[in-house]
């Protein structure tokens, strides 16, 4: 659905965008991950043709995007990481007015216009002004603006910034619904669980490149650790670190404050191994934790510093 | 239809606009009312107390022929526009003049001439009646060298006009107001079509992606950029000619300063003032990067400082301007438009009232032509 392949975007000396490559299928939630700065939404910008750039080629539905790409753009719907209404008009009108730039038939728009407001839940609020609305509720009028005209692309840039979990958990379900009803979606952000939670496929981006790419199970299979285990409250001397570390499929040993903490490359029972170690060895210890990499581990591996949250 | 209510509702609900470019001028004109023209007398009492022009008159020369047709020229305005007061020498009249008991002193000579040492509608008055002489005379010159066998049946239009008073008529004293204040309320009226920049600012915003989010969403429909500009264009132009028209019309009839001017050529200004107001604040908005800070800044220093030298603040600074720059008076939309709302209702100078909606009309159309091209733009360097 979205070729982009070998786009430069530079500002002045700083290079925002890196050779970067990338391929978006029908059908799937695309997840762009990456710290902010990192050139997410530059390239959202250069798909969408409001951005002018170095070198590359960016096609939408096969056909390269341009400025009067007319028809692509008619089926391109963007969710902006700032919310972009009209403070002097209420929700009606707003969703209102933005199907108005896409679908001319006023008894279509009306339609429209109803079935997105009952989808982003804004019913009690459609003559309120968006002033009147909390952070979240002007998120989802913000969705709703961008969704209205029920188009085949969506690009969601951010859309969950500065909101409270109710309305985050309510608009990443309304993005899967979208994706359920057929919409291919672009969703960028810098929160890994909201990613890692709706993304079929995810491309973890920084400095104006693309990583990797991948479902996340891909991902996280690109590292070599496979699992971390935390213990708390467990007193250790430099030959019982020396005989942890010594356990098979251990990368490394990290012991502070009366923390243990270790990570293993892929195998089984890494957990039975050492807790049969701590009781041959008479040492207690307090609350275990095991636990799979995140795609911040994926992200701190390839790059060498953590996604910033 | 759609995006033209949509917008029009949108701007006039926003109540800082509606207040900046609607209500503060009203509440200036009022303040202009309260301040200047309620001291003053009434126009019927200002008309009537329709002061001469206290002048010197120093014959320089007593024998030339044209001294003797400037001195009668002189006579003959005596006691209706100019008082002549007498004075023992030519150094009496100037000090007269620097202590402002006359405000010019007229010199008899082969070349008449006139001196004077402040700036302001009377001394104005008598430099155009010196400028007026000069042009007839040269008139009559040409004439006389090149078809001289007509000088005499000219001699005796002229003396005819003179003697009816009817040389006065290119400048309209009578039926007319000359209150200087009535300038205040020009100026004020010029103003609000320049502060039309405001909501043109304002609406850059709204449409350049590199300037606001709600920019970039409206780029990147399948609405073509040129329908969305007009549209902006149309909407902004229909409200602040409105805004300009109802404070017109309250300073008109309201406050009852007689402007009159009529009102096909009114709308016509009105028109193009709002057009140049509006283009001005689209350019100021929609060429740089800077934030909306900073651009209000600019249309602020950009519409007051016309406004001022059209003469809002300081009621002669036109004429000032007029003596020492003038051409700051022809490329100043303010002073533009308040010289065409002076020529309608003061002089009632059609040539020059269609000389300036010329001057107005090319302005609009080169405002209008960098404004629409300014936010045509669809791609940019940075966002």
């Amino acid at each position: 659905m979205i070729h982009i392949e070998n786009l430069v975007k530079r500002y002045g000396d700083l290079v925002a965008l890196d050779h970067l490559n990338l391929d978006v299928k029908e059908g799937e939630i695309f997840g762009l991950l990456g710290p902010n700065g990192s050139g997410k939404t530059t390239a959202i910008n250069c798909i969408l043709a409001l951005l002018k750039y170095d070198k590359g080629t960016i096609t939408v539905f096969g056909k390269p995007m341009k400025t009067t790409s007319y028809d692509i753009k008619k089926n391109i719907g963007i969710v902006m990481q700032e919310v972009a209404v009209f403070d002097q008009m209420t929700v009606r009108e707003n969703i209102d007015y933005f199907c108005g730039l896409y679908v001319t038939d006023k008894e279509k728009r009306r339609e429209l216009v109803d079935e997105a407001i009952d989808f982003v839940g804004l019913n009690d609020y459609e003559k309120k002004r968006p002033k009147k609305l909390s952070g979240g509720l002007l998120r989802r009028l913000n969705i709703a603006c961008g969704i209205v005209h029920k188009p085949k692309l969506i690009i969601l840039d951010e859309p969950t910034v500065a909101v409270d979990p109710q309305s985050r958990n309510r608009i990443l379900e309304g993005i899967v619904e979208l994706n359920k009803k057929g919409s291919t979606i672009i969703y960028t952000s810098h929160y890994m669980e909201e990613v890692e939670q709706i993304c079929t496929r995810i491309a973890i981006i920084d400095h104006g490149q693309v990583l990797a790419t991948g479902t996340t199970e891909e991902l996280k299979n690109m590292i070599k650790p496979k699992e971390k285990i935390t213990i708390q409250a467990i007193a250790l001397d430099e030959s019982n670190l020396a005989e942890i570390e010594r356990i098979p499929h251990t990368i490394d040993v990290e012991y502070e404050d009366q923390v243990l903490k270790l990570r293993f490359e892929s195998a089984e029972h890494n957990l039975i191994r050492l807790l049969n170690y701590l009781k041959d060895s008479n040492i207690a210890f307090g609350r275990v934790f095991s636990e799979r990499p995140t795609l911040n581990d994926v992200f701190l591996e390839i790059t060498g510093t953590e996604l910033r949250d | 239809m759609h995006l033209f209510k949509y917008r029009l509702l949108q701007t006039i609900r926003e109540k800082d606009l509606i207040f900046w470019s609607l209500l503060f001028p009203l509440i200036l004109g009022t303040f202009f009312y309260m301040s200047f023209w309620k001291m003053s007398n009434s126009m019927g009492e200002q008309e009537d107390s329709w002061e001469t022009i206290p002048v010197a008159v120093i014959e320089k020369d007593t024998t030339s022929q044209e001294a003797a047709y400037f001195s009668q020229f002189i006579d003959e305005i005596n006691g209706n526009v100019i008082e002549i007061k007498d004075y023992s020498s030519e150094e009496a009249a100037i000090t007269a003049l620097q202590n402002d008991e006359i405000t010019g002193v007229y010199y008899v000579d082969k070349e008449p001439s006139l001196s004077i040492a402040k700036s302001g509608i009377n001394q104005s008055i008598l430099n155009g009646m010196l400028d007026s002489y000069m042009k007839n005379a040269q008139i009559m010159m040409d004439i006389a060298t090149d078809h001289p066998e007509n000088i005499q049946k000219l001699m005796t239009e002229y003396s005819t006009m003179t003697d009816s008073g009817d040389y006065l008529s290119d400048v309209d004293l009578s039926g007319k107001t000359m209150n200087p204040m009535i300038a205040y309320f020009l100026a004020l009226i010029a103003y609000c079509c320049i502060s039309g920049a405001f909501m043109g600012v304002h609406a850059s915003f709204t449409s350049q992606a590199n300037l606001s989010a709600l920019g970039a969403r409206r780029s990147i429909t399948p609405t073509k950029k040129i329908v969305l500009v007009l549209t902006d264009l149309a909407v902004l132009v229909l409200i602040h000619f409105v805004n300009i028209m109802i404070l017109t019309l309250y300073v008109w009839k309201v406050l009852k300063i007689p402007l009159g001017i009529p009102i096909v050529p009114m709308l016509v200004t009105n028109l193009m003032g709002s057009i140049v107001g509006i283009s001005l604040g689209i350019i100021i908005g929609a060429t740089s990067k800077a934030g909306i800070g900073v651009k209000t800044g600019l249309t602020v220093l950009l519409t007051l400082l016309p406004a001022f030298l059209a003469g809002l603040m300081y009621g002669n600074m036109k004429n000032i301007i007029e003596l020492h720059a003038p051409i700051i008076n022809r490329i100043n939309p303010a002073a533009v438009l308040s010289d065409t709302y002076y020529a309608l209702g003061v002089f009632s100078d059609y040539g020059r009232y269609h000389r300036n909606i010329l001057t107005l009309l090319a302005m609009s159309v080169l405002l209008l032509s960098i404004a629409f091209f300014s936010l045509r733009r669809e791609r940019y360097d940075s966002i």
